[in-house]
């Protein structure tokens, strides 16, 4: 047995949240989420947390863990000998518990339009599009984002400034824009040069450092920075209105 | 309570629901609400790993897809709608592909497919060892260009609204407010997933708890073969988390504490040399088999330990790291984060886990239920694909397929039908009888009342005691029995928490009343079928054989409310393929026919 | 209902991760002074007088560890630099991707041949 600290939050019987110890019982393999649902099931039924798949993939079990952002679910209690403190997810408002809004991250996702977006000239759709493995490779590790939201939760400009689009959208849409059979990075640029696009970002990089995907939104993020860059250049001699924020 | 108006209702935000939800959005009509108890993005489709099968190479035909589904489902499947998903499969996962899907690729561009467990020929799409996952989110993110599509993301569906034997809505629980919501609809997409969270080593998310199953069944829709529960041979020890079957397609074997490949020994020899794995020998022969060949080296005191559970081992070190990273990169991460193996060093321990749920909610070829305008697509759902035993990367298929289908029939249903009554009196009813039903829950301080974590536990322990791998008569007795005694305490069931806001505990008690109801379901099909079939084995003396004379039949099991639960037989559609033989390894080469070279098999996931 | 925990001032202090990015942007402030410094020599260069005075200031051993600090937290800037540009800035020759570390590698060969191009022309004259 040891113990572990969660920040409490019961709306309907405190504003204060607070911190509360538990005793769970270890292993070697037990997980974070593990003691959480220990917890739930045998000490205190009112604890609240999301969670599903238990394997890091379906990104529901988002939580801080001694103030870093983890998967519950794939970070062991066998990593912190002293004190382990569980709290939810930063920089999101806090519902109850463990239990964040991530209206404004999906909202966020949504803005970028991210699907493909066929040109006019795409081919008979009866057949599939053919692309290299080579052509993948340029997106491959953008798409592998499981919408967790840990590096909202790491990254101190979201945190400022929730208005900011975020590492995981951007990842998106750069995963769309670098997608050989997409047309569609003419519409996903305007949102992401506006003020609360890419260049909101100043390359904290702590986002990449808490993915648990090894997605490196923050290279995402700044090489949106260069097709900013690009766009704007390109909007500027052929003499339109740079910017398009809040499109 | 609030009252929203759609054309269709779709409960459900996986791969079924969203691709029933953009196939009714495409169809017509201006309104579709889509209903989740979670994010889509988090529903269970998410950790499918293998792929997704449809004829592709210029070697393959539909017949033979239709011949390895059909004698992989031990001849239960409705042949019919095999026709019609073998034929309508590869343009579902073309369109997969329209829609920005990350399909693995050959060196010229063009899909790659993989070989899978019971499949005669490479057949199998893939993205990596994540295609559940890339299909999830394309689906997700594809439906965020449809207006029409609402989503209610984190609301708990609790009931049907049906009148006349036509469905005409569905009420839910906003998990955020605490508040009930009526969602009318002249039709219902039930898209749900399974039930396998109701045995306790399992590779599903918590949250297949067969909920959608449970809300249909009380409203009397049978449900059907639920008695055909796959396990997969490949789950980590401990978690049940799932190894794929592509690792076996690519290559990977299984050996016993001795390192001996021990399913030669099991009729699916003989051994393929390391690196030529072969179609539909060892260690790609159908899931039943190799969760069957497991129970008998257990048995036999052949399987080693890994912490408290007893596995055999899935060598994949011959195919060398740089393979491995390539094809099996989340294989890789789950075996050194869970059970800390790096593949490419050392084998992985597993053991069967339970997977799928064959059976779920009947539905006829179109997918529409007994009652009108009620449809079902995916896991919950028994449209009679999959027989009694699932062919490995049928599901990912089946989701796209059926999923379809039953988006375009419930929006043409929706514009064609005459909508339902006014119904203000049937919608107050039902509002009032779930308001009470949930402040009885919430009533505390009674003595004596149990709770649901214990309630839950009884059940894991009794379905994996007595409907296990291998099953008999005694054991399915005293397990019916069991789930009839938990289910009359869960009348009587109290919740430790009585907040209104994310109340995870009353949601995990509510799935655990449809957990009972499906239970109830499965133990009664599996006791009244006294036979060997597919995933269904019996150990009893008369019953060690397939029995096509008595059991050639699908189960259906109707809802009796508080009463035990009443089961028929119905007849199986077998007008193209006549029951043969289900032969792997050897000898099933040589042999013709339909069927004859039946296979089942892994599946996605 | 929902309450949401403001970022106060000090949130870089939490993680070494934060403090890293904090001392990599505070890099600005001696090289600013550095900076400053030669733009006063520039200026200086039309009146002996002055310029005798900045060369005082220069010696000044108060200025030389700023300048010193100049030096080495612009390494420490380059080298979180030249360590991000790989992933900024990846690099494809035909279907293969240069590797990060030789990126890493070229830029530091780059700084090299620039301080050795000006230890030749300040140390040898620009004679071999």
């Amino acid at each position: 047995m040891r113990s572990i600290q969660v920040l409490r939050y019961l709306p309907e019987e405190s504003p204060q949240p607070f911190l509360q110890s538990f005793q769970v019982p270890v292993t070697d393999s037990t997980s974070v989420l593990d003691a959480l649902n220990y917890i739930k099931e045998s000490l205190d039924p009112t604890l609240s947390f999301r969670w599903s798949c238990r394997m890091a993939i379906c990104g529901s079990c988002g939580v801080m863990v001694n103030g870093i952002p983890k998967l519950g679910c794939k970070d062991f209690l066998r990593n912190y000998p002293n004190d382990l403190i569980i709290e939810p997810l930063a920089h999101l408002p806090v519902e109850r518990d463990l239990v964040v809004n991530m209206d404004s991250f999906l909202r966020h996702l949504e803005a970028v339009k991210p699907y493909l977006i066929e040109g006019k000239n795409a081919a008979d759709s009866s057949q599939p599009n053919r692309q290299t493995p080579a052509q993948m490779a340029r997106y491959q590790q953008f798409a592998n984002c499981i919408n967790c939201g840990l590096c909202y939760a790491a990254c101190p400009q979201f945190g400022l400034n929730p208005e900011f689009t975020g590492p995981a959208a951007i990842a998106l849409a750069h995963r769309y824009n670098l997608d050989s059979r997409d047309s569609g990075k003419a519409q996903r640029m305007a949102p992401l040069n506006s003020k609360n696009g890419v260049w909101s970002c100043t390359f904290v990089g702590f986002c990449s450092e808490v993915c648990p995907k090894g997605v490196d939104p923050a290279a995402a993020v700044n090489q949106g920075k260069v097709e900013s860059a690009k766009s704007m250049l390109i909007q500027l001699f052929s003499g339109r209105a740079i910017g398009g924020a809040g499109q | 309570m609030q009252v929203h108006t759609f054309d269709v209702v779709v409960v459900g935000g996986g791969g079924a629901g969203l691709r029933a939800a953009i196939a009714a959005a495409e169809t017509g009509g201006n309104a579709v609400g889509l209903v989740s108890k979670v994010y889509p993005m988090r529903s269970h489709t998410v950790a499918a790993e293998g792929g997704a099968a449809a004829v592709t190479r210029g070697d393959d035909s539909l017949q033979s897809h239709f011949d390895d589904t059909v004698a992989g489902g031990d001849w239960l499947a409705e042949q019919g709608v095999v026709d019609y998903f073998v034929r309508h499969a590869h343009a579902e996962l073309v369109q997969m592909e329209r829609w920005g899907c990350p399909w693995s690729r050959q060196a010229s561009g063009d899909v790659q497919v993989r070989r899978f467990g019971g499949m005669k020929t490479e057949r199998t799409w893939f993205a990596a060892d994540k295609t559940g996952f890339h299909m999830l989110h394309t689906l997700y993110q594809t439906s965020l260009k449809y207006p029409q599509i609402q989503r209610f993301d984190e609301y708990f569906v609790l009931d049907l609204l049906v009148e006349d034997n036509q469905a005409c809505g569905v009420i839910a629980l906003e998990i955020s407010s605490g508040e009930l919501h009526l969602l009318r609809a002249k039709s219902v997409i039930m898209a749900t997933g399974g039930a396998g969270r109701l045995f306790r080593f399992n590779t599903n998310g918590g949250i297949v708890t067969g909920d959608g199953m449970a809300i249909a069944y009380r409203r009397g829709v049978a449900l059907r073969d639920m008695e055909f529960v796959q396990y997969h041979p490949t789950g980590l020890p401990g978690s049940g988390i799932l190894i794929t079957e592509a690792s076996r397609g690519e290559g990977g074997v299984l050996t016993n504490k001795d390192g001996y490949r021990y399913l030669q020994d099991y009729g699916l020899g003989p051994e393929t040399p390391l690196g030529e794995p072969q179609n539909k020998y060892m260690e790609l022969g159908p899931r039943d088999k190799l969760s069957q060949a497991f129970w008998h080296e257990q048995q036999a005191g052949r399987t080693g330990k890994h912490g408290d559970s007893d596995v055999v081992y899935l060598d994949l070190r011959h195919l060398g790291e740089a393979y491995l990273q390539e094809r099996l990169p989340f294989i890789c991460e789950l075996a050194k984060a869970y059970v800390n193996v790096d593949p490419a060093k050392s084998p992985i321990p597993i053991r069967p886990a339970v997977h799928y749920t064959m059976g779920g909610i009947e539905t006829n070829a179109d997918c529409e239920t007994s009652i009108r305008g009620l449809f079902a697509a995916g896991e919950c759902a028994s449209v009679g694909l999959h027989g009694a035993n699932r062919l490995g990367s049928n599901s990912l298929t089946e989701l796209l397929v059926f999923g379809h289908l039953a988006g375009k029939k419930a929006m043409q249903r929706a514009l064609g039908d005459s909508p339902c009554k006014d119904g203000a009196e049937s919608i107050r009813q039902l509002g009032s009888q779930w308001q009470e039903r949930l402040e009885s829950m919430m009533r505390g301080g009674e003595p004596g009342r149990p709770r649901w974590p214990e309630l839950k536990a009884e059940l894991l322990k009794v379905m994996e005691e007595g409907c296990g791998i291998y099953r008999d008569e005694a054991g399915l007795t005293q397990a019916l029995q069991s789930i009839r005694g938990l289910r009359e305490r869960y009348e009587r069931v109290q919740l430790g928490d009585q907040s209104q806001i994310y109340n995870t505990d009353l949601l995990h008690c509510l799935e655990l009343g449809c957990s009972l109801d499906v239970a109830e379901a499965t133990c009664l099909a599996a006791l009244q079928r006294r036979e060997s079939r597919g995933a269904h084995q019996r150990l009893d003396d008369s019953c060690q054989q397939r029995n096509d004379q008595q059991y050639l039949k699908h189960s259906q099991v109707f809802y009796q409310g508080a009463a035990p639960a009443r089961l028929e037989w119905q007849d199986v559609d077998t007008h193209l393929s006549a029951p043969g033989e289900r032969h792997y390894g050897s000898k099933g080469s040589g042999l013709k026919g339909s069927g004859a070279e039946g296979s089942d098999g892994g599946q996605h996931a | 209902m929902s309450y949401k925990p403001q970022l106060t001032g000090s949130w870089w202090l939490k993680h070494r991760f934060f403090k890293a990015y904090m001392l990599r942007e505070a890099t600005v402030i001696p090289l600013a002074f550095l900076l400053c410094s030669l733009l006063a020599g520039a200026f200086s260069l039309q009146d002996p007088e002055r310029f005798q005075h900045w060369q005082a200031f220069m010696s000044n051993p108060l200025v030389i560890l700023v300048h010193t600090l100049a030096l080495t937290t612009s390494l420490y800037h380059a080298a979180t630099f030249f360590v991000l540009f790989p992933r900024v800035m990846p690099i494809r020759v035909g279907n293969y991707q240069l590797p990060a570390r030789y990126l890493v590698l070229a830029q530091w060969g780059a700084v090299w041949l620039v301080v050795a191009l000006f230890i030749w022309l300040f140390a040898f004259g620009g004679q071999s």
